[in-house]
């Protein structure tokens, strides 16, 4: 009985082992950066990988900050992917809620349309969406980095799927206690949403915080500029090393990781995952 | 209803606006200093002539392929091997989903440096026996290379997504299965991958649809080469209008990738239509 | 306001030293000219865009602050964008009305800006010059051709180099070569020596006699395009035909292909060049030689500090360049004027390029050993001649032959970039290659034609 429950436990973690090396694989790039960020410049380009840097260079991180304003350009492209996030959170939502729960002539057509938007490439749209945003007077401000990305397609059709889930018993029943619409909102939907929230919240903040192109049309001033655009002109300039980009990536790869840290107990309840508490 | 209103609105100014006057756009000559000039029909015709757009055509459809369908089978592969039982799995699925959210530029910088024919890639290679790979620098492996990076991305991602298909199927009809004598293969042939339908179908289109639109990628890793090798859609489109000023040649090009997009997604559309007549 | 006049009178009868010390074409300068560095009369903002650069950029941000020390009611917005992406985000700014009263631009865009005409004519008075003449006098040839058009000035050239053949002379040394005496003249030396001092194990490369740079469709063209000169090729006939893919100009790819495919000293393949930093393979010794513009010895510090500090390196004249054929390759940056800008603006930017331009040995200091255009006002100075092999590269610029000036430069560069990859790494048929990028070329001038 005892060497029955101990093969059984020794076949489960055996599983564990290809998985580990599996996973440590698709890491290693990531190990990889984080290791170079502390090297010493020449250490780039000597193309034998030191896993553990003989002699650490944590200066690199201070340094990298100071060659550029840094410090302004992650604010900034915190405060544009903060605020991204609320509008899609907020927005995706409402319409995602509006397109599942209430019909309408055309409502079907008008997903399609919503999801149309998906398909045209941006570069494309870059002068025109530009022009939109300088006649509104938001070139070189938050508002104009943003205000293109508030509302994203995907968004508006992962909260319709999701919210279209919930039994409608439940939403007739408060009507007919006399909830309003808005309190329907708050206190049946919200709740039953909390993955797809999760979900919609993480990938709007991450889809934000990755934009290039953009970002790069729209801002000619550091004042307004975000990270990414600062990476490449910081690449481009042949004082600093290389190993100082790393350690900028490193830094620009801790918000999402911590968002997705914090978000992850509200994205698992979307998976039933008890399963794996064996 | 006026919950959809404000998205709407949105959609019109900062989408649809623009969308429909690029559209027009790619009627006309336009180089950004001069108004745009009424020429009808001809960058479509000449972009049809054009062989670097035939090229940037074909590497587009050949990425999004390859793309798509390695995308599928790691992303499958992967949620099956985590869909054991047993310790660490979900620190394992924890782990591989960080390549999904890890920045994008800074992926395309790391394993700009990985691809060196001395870089890390090859160092794990060499061993196994092959030779010297010039992944950036032979045409042959360009777009493989752009192709690794892309499942390195975007499989975890799937695998979740793989993994929640997964879940749902009932316990029961294994255990039906297997007492019915039904071993590991047939069990996966006939009742998984049926029961999983849905699901594939969902990750194939939208993973399609992700690699139509790639651009920073080939963009930062390649540049485009060597010669033409990874010069996708996207980025013709991008230089074509902002490096040699011919937005309304862009424009055109910019169609036809919406047209691409635009059957994938229809594909998509009429799956989800027709399952979710069961739920509303 | 006395005081001030007088400070500034100083400072014109000093210039009128130094300069009148130096060739007769300098007097032309001071002679008609009006009061230096004349205040604008209304307070103003001008905004003024140019490129980075570790030690271009912050000099010309200096001086700009200077300028508007001198000129409180001057506000400059002065920004600067990634080499890339300058020219890009000019283009979008006059599409959408937000391009900069000024900026500089690199020299093979002046077609491009020519053409659509986008920028102002300069008033080479307000520039301190009494002529046209005298202002192009005071230029090399090559550097001014491209400002020019019907008779105007439309751009201040600012900083033209000349590209050299950087040797590490301790490799040459341990060949048993010396640096000086067996520097290569000509494309046949240049693979055999280059051939002497490469060092392969097995398969591998651990040293490559000389390099040619990959990275960018700029540098393929820098490198490439005296060589067409040498052999007498010609990028577009008088029709406006490409014919980069006759004769003259496979023999001119041979040649690039010949390090590598005939002399076994090249890896096209194998490279640790970074866009800021083209020259890394030579820095990290990687090469024996390489064409580059004048390398700061900061760069060469920041990446190779023994090399620095021994000084075992030597710029010398690039292979090719012959006393009959003197064409090594350059290229540089003019100061510019948005046409579309008030007139007020415009004159206030003259008078900022003059103040700018009015210290070049301040801007050696700062910059060296990026050359300056102008012929006058820094060469003389000790602190310049002092400057390590600055013979060599002064030659070098003044040898210098231009690139192709046309308005679809871009798509050219690309098109040969693209001709030059598929050369060299996908060991494609030299004429294959070149009737593609011809044909290339052709269509971009029917596009452009068609605007």
């Amino acid at each position: 009985m005892r060497r029955r429950a101990r093969l059984h436990a020794l076949s489960r973690w055996s599983g564990l082992a290809p998985l580990a090396a599996l996973a440590f694989l698709f890491v290693l790039p990531i190990v990889w950066m984080t290791t170079t960020s502390f090297q010493a410049g020449e250490k780039m380009f000597q193309l034998t990988t030191e896993w553990i840097p003989s002699v650490w260079h944590p200066e690199n991180y201070g340094n990298a900050l100071s060659r550029s304003a840094f410090p302004r350009f992650f604010l900034n492209s915190a405060i544009v992917s903060a605020s991204v996030m609320l509008g899609n959170v907020v927005f995706c939502t409402l319409a995602g809620y509006g397109l599942a729960k209430f019909h309408f002539p055309g409502d079907r057509l008008l997903l399609l349309v919503i999801l149309s938007t998906l398909m045209l490439p941006l570069e494309v749209t870059l002068v025109p969406t530009f022009l939109v945003i300088h006649k509104l007077g938001w070139v070189n401000s938050y508002q104009g980095i943003a205000g293109p990305l508030l509302i994203d397609a995907f968004g508006v059709f992962l909260m319709r799927q999701f919210i279209l889930k919930i039994p409608s018993d439940y939403l007739e029943a408060a009507r007919i206690d006399g909830a309003g619409e808005l309190r329907i909102l708050r206190s049946i939907i919200l709740p039953q949403c909390k993955a797809a929230l999760a979900v919609l919240a993480l990938f709007s903040f991450r889809d934000s915080w990755d934009q290039f192109l953009w970002p790069l049309v729209v801002v000619s001033r550091d004042e307004f500029r975000t990270y990414p655009l600062g990476l490449v002109r910081f690449g481009d300039d042949y004082g600093n090393p290389p190993t100082e980009q790393m350690a900028i990536a490193v830094l620009a790869t801790l918000p999402v990781f911590l968002l997705f840290l914090v978000l992850q107990r509200a994205l698992r309840k979307g998976f039933d995952l008890s399963a794996f508490k064996g | 209803m006026a919950f959809v209103m404000p998205t709407i609105l949105f959609f019109l100014v900062f989408k649809y606006g623009p969308m429909l006057w690029a559209m027009g756009l790619s009627f006309t000559t336009y180089d950004m200093m001069k108004p745009p000039r009424w020429v009808g029909l001809e960058n479509y015709e000449s972009i049809l002539r054009d062989p670097i757009f035939r090229e940037a055509l074909a590497n587009t459809l050949v990425y999004i392929a390859g793309s798509t369908i390695f995308i599928t089978l790691v992303g499958l592969g992967l949620a099956l091997a985590i869909n054991t039982r047993g310790p660490g799995r979900r620190a394992c699925m924890s782990a591989m989903f960080l390549t999904n959210i890890m920045p994008i530029l800074a992926v395309c910088l790391v394993w700009r440096f990985l691809f060196h024919p001395h870089g890390l890639l090859n160092q794990f290679l060499g061993p196994l026996g092959f030779g010297r790979l010039d992944w950036l620098t032979d045409s042959a492996l360009a777009m493989p290379a752009i192709i690794l990076v892309t499942v390195w991305r975007f499989a975890p991602y799937f695998m979740v997504v793989f993994l929640a298909g997964l879940l749902t199927i009932p316990p029961e009809y294994y255990e039906a299965a297997e007492i019915d004598g039904a071993n590991a293969v047939r069990r996966f042939r006939y009742l998984t991958l049926p029961l999983l339908m849905p699901v594939t179908f969902f990750v194939v289109v939208v993973a399609a649809l992700l690699s139509a639109r790639i651009f920073l990628m080939p963009f930062i890793i390649t540049g485009g080469g060597p010669g033409n090798a990874t010069r996708v859609l996207s980025m013709l489109i991008y230089e074509t209008g902002f490096s040699y000023m011919k937005m309304g040649r862009a424009a055109a090009i910019s169609v036809v990738l919406f047209a691409i997009v635009m059957v994938l997604t229809l594909a998509q559309m009429r799956l989800f239509m027709r399952s979710e007549e069961e739920y509303s | 306001m006395k005081h001030a006049s007088n400070g500034r009178a100083v400072t014109r009868r000093q210039a009128i030293k130094r300069m009148s010390a130096l060739s007769a074409g300098a007097a032309a300068v001071t002679a008609g000219g009006p009061r230096v560095f004349a205040q604008p009369k209304a307070p103003m903002t001008l905004s003024f865009w140019t490129f980075d650069n570790p030690q271009q950029r912050p000099w010309i941000h200096k001086r700009v602050n200077q300028y508007m020390e001198k000129n409180p009611n001057v506000k400059v917005d002065f920004q600067w964008f990634t080499f890339a992406d300058l020219g890009k985000k000019v283009s979008v700014g006059y599409a959408t009305g937000t391009a900069p009263d000024g900026f500089v631009t690199g020299d093979w865009l002046m077609p491009t800006w020519l053409a659509r005409n986008l920028i102002a004519p300069l008033d080479v008075k307000l520039l301190g010059y009494s002529s046209l003449d005298a202002f192009r006098k005071d230029h090399a040839d090559a550097f001014v051709a491209g400002a020019i058009k019907d008779g105007q000035a439309y751009g201040y050239p600012l900083w033209f180099y000349g590209f050299c053949n950087y040797l590490n002379t301790k490799q040459f040394k341990e060949v048993g070569l010396d640096p000086v005496k067996d520097q290569p003249k000509t494309w046949t030396e240049l693979g055999e020596v280059a051939k002497r001092l490469t060092i392969k194990q097995g398969n591998k490369f651990t040293r490559q006699g000389f390099k040619f740079a990959m990275h960018a469709a700029q540098w393929t063209m820098i490198q490439f395009n005296p060589i067409v000169s040498q052999v007498g090729g010609q990028w577009f006939d008088a029709s406006g035909r490409c014919t980069i893919n006759n004769e003259a100009g496979v023999k001119a790819m041979t040649i690039r292909a010949s390090l590598a495919r005939q002399y076994g000293a090249e890896d096209p393949a194998d490279s640790i060049a970074t866009f800021p930093l083209p020259q890394m393979d030579w820095l990290k010794e990687r090469c024996a030689m390489f064409s580059c513009h004048p390398i700061p010895p900061a760069a060469i510090k920041s990446q190779n500090p023994v090399m620095e500090s021994e000084g075992y390196f030597l710029p010398v004249q690039m292979a090719g360049v012959t006393a009959d054929k003197r064409y090594t390759t350059c290229y540089g940056f003019n100061f510019v004027v948005n046409a579309r800008a008030p007139k007020d603006k415009q004159e206030a930017l003259h008078d900022m390029y003059r103040f700018i331009m009015s210290d070049l040995v301040d801007c050696w200091q700062a910059t060296a050993p990026f050359t300056l255009a102008r012929k006058t006002g820094w060469t003389d100075d000790p602190r310049v001649k002092s400057f390590p092999h600055v013979g060599e590269i002064l030659k070098a610029k003044d040898n210098g032959v231009f690139f192709p000036r046309t308005p679809i430069w871009t798509e050219l560069a690309d098109a040969m970039h693209r001709a030059v990859q598929k050369v060299m790494l996908n060991n494609a048929d030299i004429k294959a290659a070149l009737d593609e990028a011809a044909a290339e070329v052709d269509r971009a001038t029917a596009e452009f034609k068609k605007a």
